[in-house]
């Protein structure tokens, strides 16, 4: 069973692509088929928002549980993991920028503030690789990663709205708590969003059990790569 | 690139990355088991 479960996730994500393609149409006022971008950028966000929390709550776990490393392990690949898709989250939003509003980069606040949150877990990363000592490291990368449960919020969800300005349409949930969205498209929005996160939790737990291996041969007297 | 171009290119590029994944997750019991 526990070898069908990734091809389970396969078929899932196979579903939603044809999904996007297929089964949803397009959204009314965007050019060509832009809107389908929409079925990766959102979902692959939201991946990363849930990584960055899952790695405070390891964070917290490791500074308040006992101070177990793979705890510590879990805050790092989580901030990796999420990194990437943050960052695929912002490369596929800005394509879906250069046809829509004709450039790139458009200074849209939700563009900065997830730009700032890739700055911020990119620090993450660099103060867990400039300490030398690993469990000073651990102890600051966890405060890091507790802090990042406060700051994740705002950079997602509370600073893109406060600025009146925004060429981003509403959004999924709008200002009046409505989802004012067509069903077939919302249904693979959801589906979306859901087998990315599971696609999340497949790569970390991969990512976990490397830097366990990295850690014990280190130990050992070997290593594969540093990690922390 | 047409629709179906692009269709098939998500469905190759999510092919490629889940097999890419599948082979690491064999590759890291491996190593499990060799420690």
């Amino acid at each position: 069973m526990k070898r069908l479960l990734p091809w389970l996730l396969w078929i899932w994500i196979t579903l939603v692509i044809l999904g996007a393609f297929l089964y949803a149409p397009l959204a009314e006022g965007f050019i060509g088929d832009s809107s389908r971008i929409l079925f990766f950028h959102v979902p692959m966000a939201w991946s990363a928002f849930v990584a960055f929390i899952a790695a405070g709550v390891w964070s917290a776990r490791f500074l308040f549980g006992g101070r177990q490393a793979h705890h510590d392990r879990a805050a790092a690949a989580a901030v990796e993991v999420g990194l990437v898709f943050c960052i695929l989250a912002t490369a596929s939003g800005s394509i879906w920028a250069k046809v829509m509003w004709g450039a790139y980069w458009n200074w849209d606040p939700r563009q900065v503030w997830i730009t700032v949150a890739i700055l911020f877990y990119g620090a993450y990363l660099t103060l867990r690789s400039a300490v030398l000592d690993r469990e000073t490291a651990r102890r600051l990368a966890g405060a890091y990663g507790v802090l990042g449960l406060v700051v994740a919020p705002f950079l997602f969800f509370i600073l893109p709205r406060m600025t009146g300005f925004t060429l981003h349409p509403e959004p999924v949930l709008n200002q009046a708590g409505k989802v004012e969205m067509n069903p077939q498209m919302l249904q693979v929005l959801i589906a979306g969003s859901l087998a990315f996160m599971v696609l999340f939790f497949w790569i970390h737990r991969l990512r976990c059990r490397i830097a366990a291996i990295s850690e014990a041969r280190e130990a050992a007297g070997g290593g594969l790569t540093s990690h922390g | 690139m047409g629709d179906n171009g692009v269709l098939i290119a998500n469905l190759v590029i999510w092919t490629g990355i889940f097999l890419y994944l599948l082979y690491l997750d064999r590759k890291v019991r491996d190593l499990e088991r060799d420690r």
